[in-house]
């Protein structure tokens, strides 16, 4: 059984980084959390548009967002500013969410802590402190049972359902070997192929959440006018050469392997069980907010395999991208990580494609920074809306 | 006909009966080896094969499943030689169909 060096936390959880979050409760905090951010050495901060006027469903996501991203074992510790008392999300409501990761967590409120200026202030006092104390921390020996290995594909290409996703599914498999954990999203990406993972799911109440997922998200789209799957495949994926939505769903969810499928879990939704194998989860194709659903759920590594070439970052996620088209790694080379183009000329198996994929990935969990961590790109924290702004 | 004369496709999984053109076009009359999967199979090609388009690696029969991942990817429409061009003019899909709900698409297999 492999092991990797990681930060372990109070509650067992096992990071693969060490960051200090300065996570923003509402978008009125944004700027407090930048400036603090500014300051402090190695500070992360989490903005966004939310946490105001949302109907409460559409709040209690974003409420698990915001807590599962600080609670993602990569967060050392965690500063949370807000404005006001949001009903169901003050600062306060937050930590308590976090606090049973006993990781370090400081509030502070603009308004009560008397305005911007005395916010900044105090957050950043606490956010140094913070920095200081997590930088004391040094990684141990855990086993590679502990890691919830997410996965995503965008900007596909001919190349990503021959080469990158099926790679990257077997490289899900070797994790699995180890007792790890693997976490699929996108459910739009399943329609046409239902039955491919159905087959897999652990019992039959997955196999019909999996449907209900997936008609969901049909039904959703629908009722904006778009009939999703009546439009598949496109008029370019016909012209690129893919005949069928089950060929090009498949090339999409080939990025797990053939292991059982565990547990399906609702957006941003930690899993309950810790068996190694795969784990699925609803949300939308789009590759911001589906990444930081994974991150929200625990997730310490992604793998975001890309035929074009894609900048996804995610602030607290290390995303390794993985892609099967040579002419976009040569062109993306400050971006794209892993090149598994070699199969199509016979250089590499796919076989070898997959370990060249877990290699990278346990590196990337002994503390090896990806090109975009490396960048400080972090362009991909997005919160996925169920409802009006009202 | 051997080596770097022969053009490749791609073969994904090792029951697949189709091949993808990734490395390089295909014209009618080409001999096309696979990489991937299928190293022992050589077929020639009875149309042009365009990037990212596929061509039938054996005889498909009307109504048989196209294979490629090891997986369904819809079923022939007609009967498929051995070399020919395979997409939407001789494949069609068993899911996303209007007559076929993705329900009973499900518990009819």
């Amino acid at each position: 059984m492999s092991e990797f060096l990681g930060f372990r936390r109070p509650n067992g959880d096992v990071g693969i980084r060490n960051h200090l979050l300065i996570l923003s409760g509402t978008v009125y905090a944004n700027g407090v959390c930048e400036r603090v951010a500014d300051t402090i050495h190695g500070a992360v901060p989490i903005t966004h548009a939310n946490g105001r006027c949302q109907v409460a469903p559409d709040l209690r996501v974003t409420r698990r967002f915001l807590a599962g991203t600080a609670m993602n074992p990569n967060v050392g510790a965690v500063v949370i500013i807000d404005h006001f008392k949001e009903e169901g999300m003050t600062a306060e409501d937050l930590a308590d969410d976090i606090a049973p990761t006993g990781k370090p967590i400081a509030t502070v409120n603009i308004r009560g802590d008397g305005g911007f200026i005395s916010a900044v202030d105090k957050a950043t006092r606490y956010a140094q402190d913070f920095a200081r104390q997590i930088s004391l921390q040094a990684r141990e020996a855990a086993p590679m049972s502990q890691i919830l290995f997410g996965t995503e594909c965008g900007t596909s290409d001919t190349t990503s359902g021959l080469a990158s996703n099926p790679a990257n599914g077997l490289a899900g498999e070797l994790l699995i070997a180890q007792g790890g954990r693997m976490l699929m999203a996108e459910c739009t990406e399943w329609m046409g192929c239902e039955n491919w993972l159905t087959d897999k799911a652990a019992n039959p109440a997955i196999a019909e959440a999996i449907l209900a997922g997936v008609q969901h998200m049909e039904a959703r789209a629908l009722a904006s006018g778009e009939d999703i799957r009546g439009s598949q495949p496109t008029g370019d994926n016909m012209a690129g050469g893919l005949t069928t939505i089950e060929e090009k769903s498949m090339g999409a969810v080939k990025k797990i392997g053939d292991s059982p499928i565990i547990e399906y879990l609702e957006i941003a939704e930690a899993p309950s069980k810790t068996e190694p194998g795969n784990y699925v989860m609803y949300g939308p194709g789009m590759g911001a907010e589906s990444i930081s659903s994974m991150a929200a759920a625990g997730c310490q590594v992604l793998t975001f395999c890309t035929g074009g070439g894609h900048t996804s970052n995610h602030p607290i996620m290390p995303t390794i991208k993985v892609t099967g088209n040579r002419q976009s790694f040569e062109l993306m080379r400050d971006t794209v990580d892993v090149d598994v183009s070699g199969v199509f000329t016979g250089d590499i198996t796919l076989a070898e494609g997959g370990q060249i994929v877990y290699d990278e990935v346990e590196r990337v969990c002994n503390g090896y920074l990806t090109k975009s961590e490396a960048l400080r790109d972090n362009n991909s924290f997005a919160i996925h809306r169920v409802g009006p702004s009202i | 006909m051997k080596g770097s004369q022969m053009k490749k496709v791609f073969v994904v999984y090792a029951t697949d009966n189709v091949g993808t053109a990734v490395l390089e076009p295909i014209r009618a009359g080409d001999h096309v080896g696979c990489n991937g999967e299928r190293s022992d199979l050589e077929v020639i090609a009875l149309d042009e094969i365009a990037y990212g388009h596929k061509i039938a690696l054996m005889d498909i029969a009307q109504g048989d499943t196209v294979l490629k991942y090891g997986l369904s990817i819809g079923s022939a429409t007609r009967d498929i030689k051995e070399g020919e061009h395979v997409h939407a003019h001789n494949v069609e899909s068993n899911r996303g169909r209007g007559d076929l709900s993705e329900r009973s698409a499900v518990t009819a297999e």
